[in-house]
């Protein structure tokens, strides 16, 4: 009798067809909090949210990321305030991926995406340099640097909420 | 010694000296009150409230002076009604404070909400997040939440250039009013001042040029918040990503422990190159401060400038070779000219370095002419005997002491002892200025001995002679240990002295310390001088104990250790009068720097030189080795004071370079001497072992730290600081003839002739900030350094028809180089200062007669 359930238990299984899917032809959409692939935010007029303050590598448990900063000029802006990242890369070798980064970012400049396909035939394309981690200019505005309006973009961290 | 009373803090009893400030005697006990404000460096104001604690005494009944007890037997305290600033407060007996009740912990609360009102809360991008007072004291003791509506902050100017060195963010400003007072009360520089009244009030710099004094980098240390940021540092990494390696201030003698900031950069290739220099506390050298050329001088370690390789000429050309080849071929050359090789050291060469440079001119032949650079001074037998005594601290001394600075533009000279003399000066130590021309120090001076160019000995000398006719005269020490008393003695009688009462101060104080420079005398005078000093010193027996003694203001970092290595001024002037036909030079720049030595290396066979740059004596070398930049290698300075200081590798090799210790040790291998030793660490236990003075002188005695008050940096940020805590050594003093009770002093005559003066007198001067071979690279402060000058005499200048700020030519030999005029009336008649390299042309190191003109249309 037992041994009659066990083939159906085998049966049904091979009439639920399989579970798993024809990757890469086919692609299972991950979850909306899936944490991928970083990417460097914009704001609306195309100037960059990061701010070179490096708190994302300081939180980082796997030391995968490396920013180095330098400071704007109304002549050639690059992000709000006094301070931009000259230098933004991530080790994706390194990185586990833990989002620690994107908490401690106090501009919500760093978000990890749903981009998961990273594979490199060398160690150094592991680096994700700033170029291949931001996102595209939006439309209809200038990208990086920028010359804007002396004394419009004084606040490298957005007004906080007055406390209620 | 101050009485010792007893204090109560939090209920438990201490014994502390009485008059102590009470942030201090609660600190020392182990008891932190937040400050901000408050410096233990400077007199307290009491402006920021944070030091908020419950204060009271313990009541005495007047009659019995017993403490009146309550019913439990307790000593009965009354308390003052209010919280009371700690700062202001000084310890005295029966005193009783708690600093963690509630009233003093809601006070605290409350004061820092009442500083976070305006501050932008910007802690992801200043420069000091991470390392910042207001930041941990917060954390510590602030509230959690603000009340206040964030639409009502203040919206300041964030990027106001207080001079070209130093940013004021003056919505971080918390107005603790520590920059003015290190600049008002410490440096005595009227530089900066506060604007405008209540929420308005703001810093602002009121000298011309903005933020003007030497020692503008410290206000950025002890600011307690990001409000004033150095130009060279900005943005250049958060505090945590930095690795600290302390090192040694490559530029004066006094020898300032540095913290090299170092961090991975991308645009030099992923190399480790220094960020930023901080101040490393020693108490004993520079306490926690350093002068700008310090903190903003260290571009020249990773100049694009630098020479990569080791080079030969070959024709007209150089052509880049290999160390295998060079050795070989330097060798060579010295094999070739044997005895008739000059040797020559730089100023800034490590003790190591120029022990394995000595072992090098061993190997190369008996004359052993090791020169020393530049050729300005000399005297090491008189600071052997009479130098300052092992433990001296300007910083110690007080009503009872007297310091005599002579010849020497002491600030241009020596920025932080000029600073710590000035401190003296204001505790009421006599302070006496001796100068042909006036210096900034004389303001703080008790007396000025003011002379003419050429009578320094005399006036030396002059000090002595009053001390014989004031019967100063320490018999005990001079009959049993002294040489060459009697005669003299003999040579003081009937000298004049020039400044009686001046002398009298320096005669009647306990302590004397004497600080010679340079300044306006010949090699052979500065000789005579130091001595002349010695005599003083020995005769009043002003020696062998701390704060006593004599202290050369040595033109370089480690002239000392040279001559300690047996480099000296006199071989390079004699090989300047007689010259070899091949000279080895190291780290110095005579061709660019000195119009005589640029003459006789021009015509020299054949010139070798290790360098970082190409000098004007490197472009005339043969042979071209990269030398190390102190950031690059380790090794040992020794300071003014006879300090030996160790400094750390503190970023990788550019291109070929080595250490000039390698460089040397190859090529006496190359001579048949011995295999390369592999670390400076074997070097000294070899320098410990032959050269007495440097017995105690092994890397792990350098290394060895105590812990020194004040606090400063890691959890004492807030206190002290963020100069750093020193993990690299106190270093070591070598103790002088007087100090070894079984070795004998010497004194003798000293020969007071002047110079001819004859038509104007070009007179050399030192200026801080100069185009010296590495100091011209330094980028952030190329403003500070004046353009090529000489200062002239108004009526001098009438004469030759010449007028302030024109450009005019000054004659030396068969060179002339172009200046502008300086025309003043503090300028002695008949001389004219031409400052030492600042010029792209060489100059003078020694005083000689010139002449100054007009240029011809």
């Amino acid at each position: 009798m037992n041994m009659v359930r066990g083939f159906a238990t085998t049966l049904k299984h091979v009439i639920e067809g399989p579970v798993t899917i024809e990757y890469p032809e086919q692609e299972r959409p991950v979850r909306e909090r899936f944490k991928g692939r970083h990417a460097l935010k914009r704001y609306e007029n195309g100037l960059e949210k990061c701010i070179g303050c490096s708190l994302c590598a300081a939180a980082c448990p796997a030391d995968a990321i490396w920013v180095e900063a330098a400071e704007n000029t109304d002549e050639e802006r690059y992000s709000p305030g006094e301070r931009y990242a000259k230098t933004y890369e991530i080790n994706m070798l390194r990185c586990i991926f833990c989002g620690y980064c994107e908490d401690a970012c106090p501009t919500e400049a760093i978000v990890l995406e749903h981009e998961y396909r990273l594979s490199f035939n060398d160690r150094y394309d592991a680096i994700y340099t700033k170029d291949m981690l931001i996102d595209p200019v939006p439309p209809g505005v200038q990208g990086t640097p920028q010359v804007t309006e002396p004394g419009k973009f004084t606040r490298s961290i957005p007004d906080m909420e007055n406390p209620k | 010694m101050a009485d010792i009373v007893t204090i109560t803090i939090d209920g438990q009893d201490f014994q502390v000296p009485a008059g102590t400030n009470l942030v201090d005697a609660a600190k020392m006990l182990g008891t932190d009150i937040p400050v901000f404000c408050y410096h233990p460096k400077m007199e307290p104001v009491g402006m920021c409230r944070m030091c908020l604690v419950e204060l009271g005494s313990i009541s005495v009944n007047r009659e019995t002076g017993e403490p009146d007890l309550d019913e439990n037997g307790e000593p009965v305290v009354r308390w003052f009604p209010k919280l009371q600033t700690a700062c202001t407060q000084k310890t005295y007996e029966g005193m009783v404070i708690r600093t963690t009740t509630e009233k003093v912990v809601a006070g605290r609360d409350d004061i820092l909400e009442f500083i976070l009102t305006s501050h932008p809360l910007d802690c992801p991008v200043c420069d000091k997040g991470g390392e910042c007072p207001l930041q941990n004291l917060t954390m510590a003791y602030g509230p959690g939440q603000s009340r206040f509506v964030f639409t009502d902050k203040l919206n300041l100017d964030k990027h106001v250039p207080l001079g070209e060195l130093i940013y004021l963010d003056r919505e971080r400003c918390i107005q603790c009013a520590r920059c003015v007072r290190f600049c008002d009360e410490l440096v005595g520089d009227d530089v900066l001042a506060f604007h405008e009244r209540g929420r308005r009030l703001q810093i602002v710099t009121i000298s011309d040029p903005p933020f003007d004094t030497k020692f503008s980098g410290n206000t950025t240390d002890i600011c307690p918040v990001g409000a004033l940021t150095t130009t060279d540092f900005r943005f250049g990494a958060r505090p945590w990503e930095l690795d600290e390696v302390p090192t040694i201030c490559p530029y004066c003698p006094v020898g300032c422990n540095l913290s090299a900031s170092t961090r991975l950069d991308r645009d030099t290739g992923g190399k480790k190159i220094i960020k930023r220099i901080m101040p490393r506390q020693n108490e004993e050298v520079n306490e926690i401060w350093i002068c700008d050329k310090g903190r903003f001088g260290h571009h020249h370690s990773r100049s694009t400038e630098r020479i990569l390789h080791p080079m030969i000429r070959k024709g007209d050309e150089l052509v880049t070779v290999d160390w295998a080849t060079a050795y070989a071929e330097v060798a060579a050359r010295l094999k070739k000219y044997g005895d008739r090789t000059g040797f020559v050291a730089g100023p800034a060469l490590s003790n190591e370095d120029l022990w394995e440079l000595r072992k090098l001119t061993r190997l190369v032949g008996e004359q052993r002419q090791r020169g020393l650079w530049p050729a300005t001074m000399s005297g090491i037998e008189a600071i052997a005997q009479a130098g300052a005594g092992v433990g001296t601290r300007v910083q110690d001394m007080g009503p009872g002491g007297a310091i005599l600075v002579i010849a020497s533009d002491f600030e241009e000279e020596a920025p932080i002892w000029w600073l710590q003399v000035k401190q003296a000066a204001d505790r009421g130590v006599k302070v006496v200025v001796a100068n042909a021309r006036g210096t900034k120090l004389d303001k703080y001076a008790a007396a000025t001995m003011p002379y003419a160019y050429g009578d320094a000995v005399a006036v030396m000398n002059g000090l002595a002679a009053r001390a014989r006719s004031r019967k100063k005269i320490a018999r005990s020490l001079v009959e049993s240990r002294v040489d060459g008393m009697d005669a003299l003695i003999d040579s003081l009688k009937g000298v004049k002295v020039p400044h009686p009462e001046a002398a009298d101060l320096l005669l009647d104080a306990d302590d004397l310390l004497i600080f010679a420079g340079g300044e306006g005398l010949t090699l052979a005078q500065h000789g005579e001088l130091m001595q002349a000093a010695a005599n003083l010193l020995i005769l009043t027996a002003h020696v062998g104990r701390p704060n006593n003694g004599l202290v050369a203001v040595w033109p370089g970092a480690n002239v000392q250790g040279a001559m300690d290595m047996g480099f000296s001024a006199e071989t390079t002037a004699a090989l300047l009068d007689d010259p070899p036909p091949m000279w080895f030079i190291a780290e110095a720049d005579p061709a660019g720097e000195d119009v005589r030595a640029a003459e006789v290396i021009a015509n020299a066979e054949c010139v070798v030189v290790t360098s970082l740059f190409m000098t004007e004596t490197a472009q005339q070398a043969d042979i071209i080795l990269p030398g190390q930049s102190f950031a690059e290698r380790d090794g040992t300075f020794t300071n003014g004071m006879r300090r030996v200081q160790r400094f750390y590798t503190a970023q990788g090799p550019i291109g070929d370079s080595l250490p000039d210790w390698k460089i040397f040790a190859h090529i006496g291998r190359q001579m048949g001497g011995d295999q390369p030793r592999i670390s400076t660490g074997l070097v000294m236990r070899e320098i410990t072992e032959k050269v007495f003075r440097y017995a105690d002188m092994g890397y792990p005695n350098l290394a060895r730290v105590e812990k020194q008050f004040p606090d400063v940096g890691g959890d004492d940020l807030y206190y002290g600081g963020t100069a750093y805590t020193n993990t690299g050594g106190l270093g070591v003093q070598w103790k002088t003839n007087a100090e070894h009770e079984q070795h004998r002093l010497t004194v003798r005559p000293v020969n007071v002739d002047s110079f001819a003066a004859d038509g104007l007198q070009l007179i050399p001067v030192r200026v801080l900030y100069d185009r010296g071979m590495w100091f011209r690279v330094s980028d952030v402060m190329d403003q500070r350094v004046p353009a090529p000058y000489v200062e002239l005499n108004e009526a001098d200048a009438a004469g030759l028809g010449i007028a302030d700020g024109e450009q005019i030519a000054v004659v030396l030999g068969e060179r002339t180089v172009e200046v502008r005029a300086r025309v003043n009336g503090k300028t002695p008649a008949g001389y004219a200062l031409l400052p030492m390299r600042l010029s792209d042309a060489p100059t003078l190191t020694v005083p000689a007669a010139g002449v100054v003109q007009k240029i011809e249309e």
